[in-house]
C-alpha cells in the first residue's frame, strides 16, 4: 500500500528536469519545498485569522429534529397592534414635542398629555431592549423579573409625574425656567 | 488421484465461497454472496447502535463548530456603530433612563433630605460657569434633537421609504450633522 503513495512522489521527482547527480539531494528537496508552497498558499487565502467572538452557546435540541419550528402563540396585546400601537404614539409625540418651542409653554392639559404618551413611549421602548437582549428560551427567569421591575418603574415614574405637574409647575415649564436659568 | 490434493482443492474451493459452515455472521456472508460477481466494489461499513439522544449529542457538538455570523465587533464599522439604529436606541435609553432615575429621587427625595423641585435646580443651574452650563445643556440637547429626527426617519422606513442603499447612508451623515449643529444651537443660544 506505501508503495502506491510513492508512486506520486516518485512521478513528481521524475518530473523535475535531470540534474547531475551531485544535485539529485537538491531536486527532492525543491519539490517538497513546493508542495509546501502550495498548502501555504492554500492558507494565504483567509484573510482573517479565525477569532472566538461570540461563540455560539451551549446548544440543546427540543424534541426532536423532524418537529416544526415553535411558532409563538398569538395575543391580541402583543402582535402587530401593539406595533401599529407603537407607531402611532411615536409620530403623536413629534407634534407634541415641538409644540413647547413654538408656543413657549404648555398648559397642564397639554403638559399631561404629553407626560403620559413619553412615559409610554419610555414604557414600550424599554420593552424593545429587553425583549432584543434577555430571550425567554436562555433565561426565562431574569427576563421575567426584568420585565416585572420595569412595570413597577413606570408606575413609579408615573406617580413621580402626577406629583411633578401638581405641586411643582410641570415638565415643559421646568426645562424651560433651567434652561434659561 | 492424490488424496491430499483432493482435500485440499476441495476445501479451497469451499474456504473460498461464503458458507455457512465457516462463517459466523451469516448476514454479512448473504450480502457478500450476491456480490462476488458484480463488477462494481462493495464494501462494508461498521455500524454502531445510537439512541435517539447520542443523534442529537453529535449534532449539538457539531453545531458548536459551525462559522459564527458577522457581527458588532468585526463588521464594517461605519454602518453598525454609524449608520443610526443604535444611536436611536442609544439615546433614548440615555433620555428614558434619565427621566426614570431623576422621577424615583423626585419621589424620594422628602424621605432622604435632598431638594429637587423645579426651583432648587434651577437654582443650581444658574450658578454654573457658562461653559459648564453649555456644556451640559448640550449633553442634553443633542440626544433629544438625534432621537427626534432618526424617529421620524424610523418612522418613513416603517412606511417602506427611503430604503436605498445611497439614501440610507446619505441620511444618516446628514441626520448626524444636523444633529450636532441643533444641538449647538439649542446648548449655547437658546
Amino acid at each position: 500500500m506505501a508503495s502506491i503513495a510513492r508512486s506520486a512522489l516518485l512521478r513528481q521527482a521524475a518530473s523535475v528536469p535531470k540534474l547531475p547527480a551531485a544535485t539529485h539531494a537538491i531536486a527532492r528537496s525543491s519539490a517538497l519545498r513546493q508542495s509546501i508552497a502550495n498548502t501555504v498558499r492554500a492558507s494565504a487565502f483567509h484573510t482573517t485569522s479565525r477569532r472566538n467572538l461570540l461563540p455560539p452557546l451551549p446548544q440543546h435540541v427540543d424534541g426532536t429534529v423532524n418537529d416544526a419550528a415553535p411558532i409563538p402563540e398569538t395575543s391580541p396585546a402583543h402582535g402587530s397592534y401593539h406595533w401599529t400601537f407603537d407607531r402611532l404614539v411615536s409620530a403623536g409625540l413629534v407634534p407634541l414635542t415641538l409644540a413647547p418651542f413654538a408656543a413657549g409653554s404648555l398648559n397642564p392639559t397639554m403638559d399631561a398629555v404629553l407626560c403620559g404618551l413619553i412615559l409610554i413611549h419610555s414604557h414600550t421602548g424599554f420593552q424593545n431592549i429587553i425583549i432584543d437582549y434577555l430571550p425567554t428560551r436562555r433565561v426565562p427567569r431574569t427576563r421575567k423579573a426584568v420585565m416585572w421591575g420595569l412595570n413597577v418603574a413606570t408606575v413609579i415614574v408615573g406617580l413621580a409625574l402626577y406629583e411633578f405637574e401638581t405641586t411643582d409647575v410641570g415638565v415643559t415649564e421646568a426645562i424651560k425656567r433651567v434652561w434659561t436659568a | 488421484m492424490i488424496a491430499q490434493r483432493v482435500g485440499t482443492t476441495a476445501l479451497r474451493r469451499v474456504a473460498a465461497k461464503p458458507n455457512a459452515f465457516f462463517t459466523a455472521d451469516v448476514a454479512r456472508m448473504g450480502f457478500l454472496a450476491g456480490s462476488l460477481h458484480k463488477a462494481t466494489q462493495t464494501r462494508l461499513v461498521a455500524t454502531q447502535k445510537l439512541t435517539p439522544a447520542d443523534a442529537h449529542d453529535i449534532l449539538n457538538k457539531q453545531r458548536l463548530q459551525r462559522p459564527v455570523s458577522p457581527h458588532l465587533d468585526v463588521y464594517d464599522k461605519q454602518q453598525t456603530w454609524f449608520s443610526g439604529s443604535v444611536w436611536h436606541r442609544f439615546t433614548g435609553m440615555g433620555f428614558s433612563g434619565g427621566l426614570y432615575v431623576f422621577a424615583t429621587a423626585y419621589l424620594a427625595a422628602p424621605l432622604l433630605g435632598w431638594h429637587l423641585e423645579s426651583a432648587s435646580i434651577a437654582a443650581a443651574v444658574g450658578a454654573l460657569p457658562l461653559a459648564v452650563k453649555g456644556g451640559l445643556k448640550f449633553i442634553v440637547a443633542w440626544p433629544f434633537v438625534y432621537h427626534c429626527v432618526n424617529g421620524v426617519r424610523h418612522l418613513c422606513f416603517d412606511m417602506a421609504v427611503g430604503f436605498k442603499r445611497k439614501t440610507i447612508v446619505q441620511m444618516s451623515w446628514y441626520i448626524w450633522g444636523a444633529s450636532l449643529v441643533s444641538g449647538l444651537y439649542l446648548a449655547f443660544f437658546l
